[in-house]
């Protein structure tokens, strides 16, 4: 279709251009000025050039961050999809019986972060949670596992699985789905049995689903901060400070507004190299 | 009727900055009132039910003024959005912070003087509460922060556990280690119950560093943070944690480990706890076995530190708001009021008139415990007045010493980390 008049594609465009430019670019904007000055919302202002993000670089913190964010995101992101393409796999059926499992697997997507924090911490609290009690009715002893800094992380990736399993398992339905049954016909009648169909031609049909599916959980885990706030406070040891979290501490709790800025802008060229990543690999696996 | 405080219609930048933390005045609409002191504070709990019945308490006695009690958060939430208000112009006349800030927002220029208000005039504080006594050279400044709920650390032993044991409280570290071993109880190899729980936290740290006879800034300003006093304090924990297992180091941080202190002690999983003496009308009530408050041992000498908040009016606020939340203070700091708050909650009374009353009263004899408190404010120590103090707390010691206690680093190692990150802080 072709505009009437050679404006009109802008005046479309404008509305969702002004909210783009209000909450988004502006706000970016701010934060790389702000990130060029030390300002703790009390005292004037002081700029300081890229102070901010040489300190970011050269103390550790930034990288300590990015390894925490990065080994909680992967875990949970490699645990989510693989689940949610099993239950995909496992309920891609008609019945009520799978419909009532994709519902309840789905529900948990829905629930508020803040109230699935609450219910994980309760289940592993060391003393009177029932996970903590199964386990240590399977000789496992007294687990502490929010309490130890090499399991915490782990123990958060896993409550971030059980949250956005659902989420993974919808996109792959549809992914499932959408598969020509042609194709899964012939390869049926080629002789391939279940295994030899999924790894050859499920597999291979689903890579643009599952590019998505990784993409868009990555940025979900990335940006995951009411689990960390509820359940660990960003400790024991700071094994549990991911990006949004430490974001919020250099912000909130230390008042360093230049800091936080600083790793405002760093998260979102982080994001947005991944983002680059994921269309750069789709686009390549088009052109093949 | 709309509060004169009441902003104006027209909202500014940072207006809507602050809108949407709930931060903009919303006038009362039940009754006319005068004036209206917007007061943010941030007691959870009993302590919360105990300062929102006093404030009632006022309103309804004083027809023209309302105070208005907004709670928000913990301590340090509370501060965020406190400060965050001051940037945005939005702040109450009144609140109450953590006294290891009072220095930094000091030197923010956004305290008022309380100098110019008669009705605060002549309060009988306790030297060791007030301004005077809680930072060296305290008295010299222009007064800014009036204490409300003052605490120091305390231990608290399980009544039943000392007395089967035939155990008293100690009174130095190698008693306090003897103590907790003594109590600890493995079976199979497990602990099944610790001797001895505390969080890992600054204020305790720093109450520790203290009996070893360190200083946390020395008197040329540098920060040292106790020096070798400083390591020895830390290698208390990591020895009671590590080779001992007769400390539970709690899980989570800030008051998430306080919280969980409580119930281990209250659960009879830790017989004896070092927390603050705010705690103690909680304990008491809710443990199935007697409570003893204890003082806090010594090494080289007895000493601790002070906590807890106080009342500061911020600058901003208008004029007749602040004349107003004055008013409200002296009220708070008339006997009757505070006798009632340090009962009712366990925080220490900070009025000389207050504690006169209830030693007359009997109160003492009857409630042996909160004579503890009183007493261990002879060995009471001030805080440094630095506004750098509240950073290297919050941004450096305390992330470390939860690393030296929970991870497998030396005290020394830790602190010269802290030491020097304090030096490049400035």
């Amino acid at each position: 279709m072709r505009p009437r008049h050679r404006l009109d594609p802008y005046w479309m465009l404008a509305p969702t251009f002004g909210v783009l430019v209000l909450f988004f670019y502006y706000p970016l904007g701010r934060a790389f000025l702000h990130s060029l000055y030390e300002w703790d919302l009390l005292t004037p202002p002081r700029y300081v050039g890229l102070e901010n993000y040489r300190v970011l670089f050269t103390s550790g913190a930034l990288l300590a961050v990015f390894s925490t964010t990065l080994a909680v995101s992967v875990t949970a992101v490699l645990g989510s999809m693989a689940l949610g393409l099993g239950l995909a796999l496992a309920v891609n059926r008609p019945g009520a019986f799978a419909g009532f499992v994709r519902t309840s697997v789905f529900s948990a997507y829905v629930v508020s972060w803040v109230s699935v924090a609450l219910l994980w911490l309760w289940m592993l609290d060391a003393d009177a949670g029932v996970v903590s009690a199964l386990l240590r009715a399977a000789g496992f002893g007294r687990a502490r596992v929010l309490a130890d800094p090499s399991t915490a992380p782990y123990a958060l990736a896993f409550v971030i699985v059980w949250k956005i399993a659902g989420y993974s398992m919808v996109l792959f339905l549809a992914g499932l789905q959408s598969l020509p049954p042609s194709v899964l016909e012939a390869a049926a009648l080629d002789g391939a049995g279940k295994l030899a169909r999924f790894r050859h031609v499920v597999w291979p049909l689903l890579a643009p689903t599952t590019a998505f599916v990784g993409t868009t959980s990555l940025i979900l885990t990335f940006q995951a901060f009411d689990v960390v706030r509820i359940m660990t406070q960003g400790g024991p040891v700071r094994s549990t400070t991911v990006f949004v979290y430490s974001i919020y501490e250099q912000m909130f709790m230390w008042l360093r507004v230049g800091r936080a800025s600083a790793e405002v802008v760093v998260f979102f060229a982080v994001l947005l190299a991944l983002t680059a990543l994921q269309l750069w690999a789709y686009r390549r696996r088009e052109a093949v | 009727m709309v509060s004169r405080f009441a902003p104006a219609p027209r909202l500014s930048r940072r207006a809507l900055l602050a809108a949407p933390l709930g931060l903009t005045a919303c006038p009362s609409p039940t009754r006319p009132v005068a004036d209206e002191v917007p007061l943010w504070f941030t007691y959870g709990g009993k302590n919360r039910e105990v300062l929102e019945s006093l404030v009632g308490r006022y309103n309804e006695s004083h027809g023209r003024v309302r105070v208005r009690a907004v709670f928000q958060g913990d301590y340090f939430e509370g501060l965020a959005k406190l400060r965050i208000a001051l940037a945005a112009r939005a702040a109450p006349a009144l609140s109450h912070v953590v006294g290891e800030v009072i220095p930094y927002l000091t030197e923010a220029g956004v305290l008022e003087p309380l100098d110019g208000y008669p009705s605060l005039r002549g309060l009988d504080i306790v030297p060791e509460l007030g301004q005077s006594g809680t930072w060296t050279g305290g008295a010299e400044r222009p007064p800014v922060a009036l204490p409300f709920n003052r605490s120091t650390p305390i231990a608290y032993l399980n009544g039943a556990l000392f007395s089967r044991a035939g155990l008293s409280a100690p009174t130095t570290w190698d008693e306090l280690r003897a103590t907790a071993q003594r109590l600890t109880e493995t079976k199979a190899s497990r602990v099944v119950r610790y001797g001895f729980g505390c969080p890992i936290d600054w204020w305790f740290w720093v109450a520790l560093v203290a009996q070893a006879g360190g200083e946390l800034v020395e008197s040329g300003g540098r920060v040292s943070l106790g020096g070798d006093a400083g390591v020895r304090a830390l290698e208390l924990w990591q020895t009671m944690t590590r080779r001992d297992r007769s400390m539970k180091p709690p899980p989570g941080r800030d008051y998430n480990a306080w919280e969980q202190t409580n119930q281990d002690f209250l659960a009879g999983r830790v017989a004896m706890i070092w927390t603050s003496t705010a705690f103690l009308k909680y304990l008491e009530e809710n443990a199935a076995f007697p409570v003893v408050a204890a003082p806090l041992p010594g090494q080289v000498r007895k000493a601790v530190p002070t906590g807890g908040t106080h009342w500061i009016l911020l600058k901003d606020a208008p004029a007749r708001a602040k004349r107003a939340a004055a008013e409200f203070l002296a009220f708070m700091y008339a006997e009757r009021q505070a006798i009632e708050w340090a009962t009712r909650t366990g925080y220490i009374p900070v009025t000389t008139s207050a504690i006169r009353a209830l030693e007359q009263r009997g109160h003492y004899d009857q409630h042996p415990n909160d004579r503890v408190t009183i007493d261990q404010l002879e060995v009471a120590m001030p805080w440094p007045w630095s506004p750098r103090l509240f950073r290297i707390q919050r941004e450096i010691v305390q992330p470390l010493l939860e690393r030296a206690v929970l991870g497998n680093e030396s005290a020394r190692s830790v602190l010269e980390r802290a030491r020097a990150l304090a030096a490049r802080e400035g």
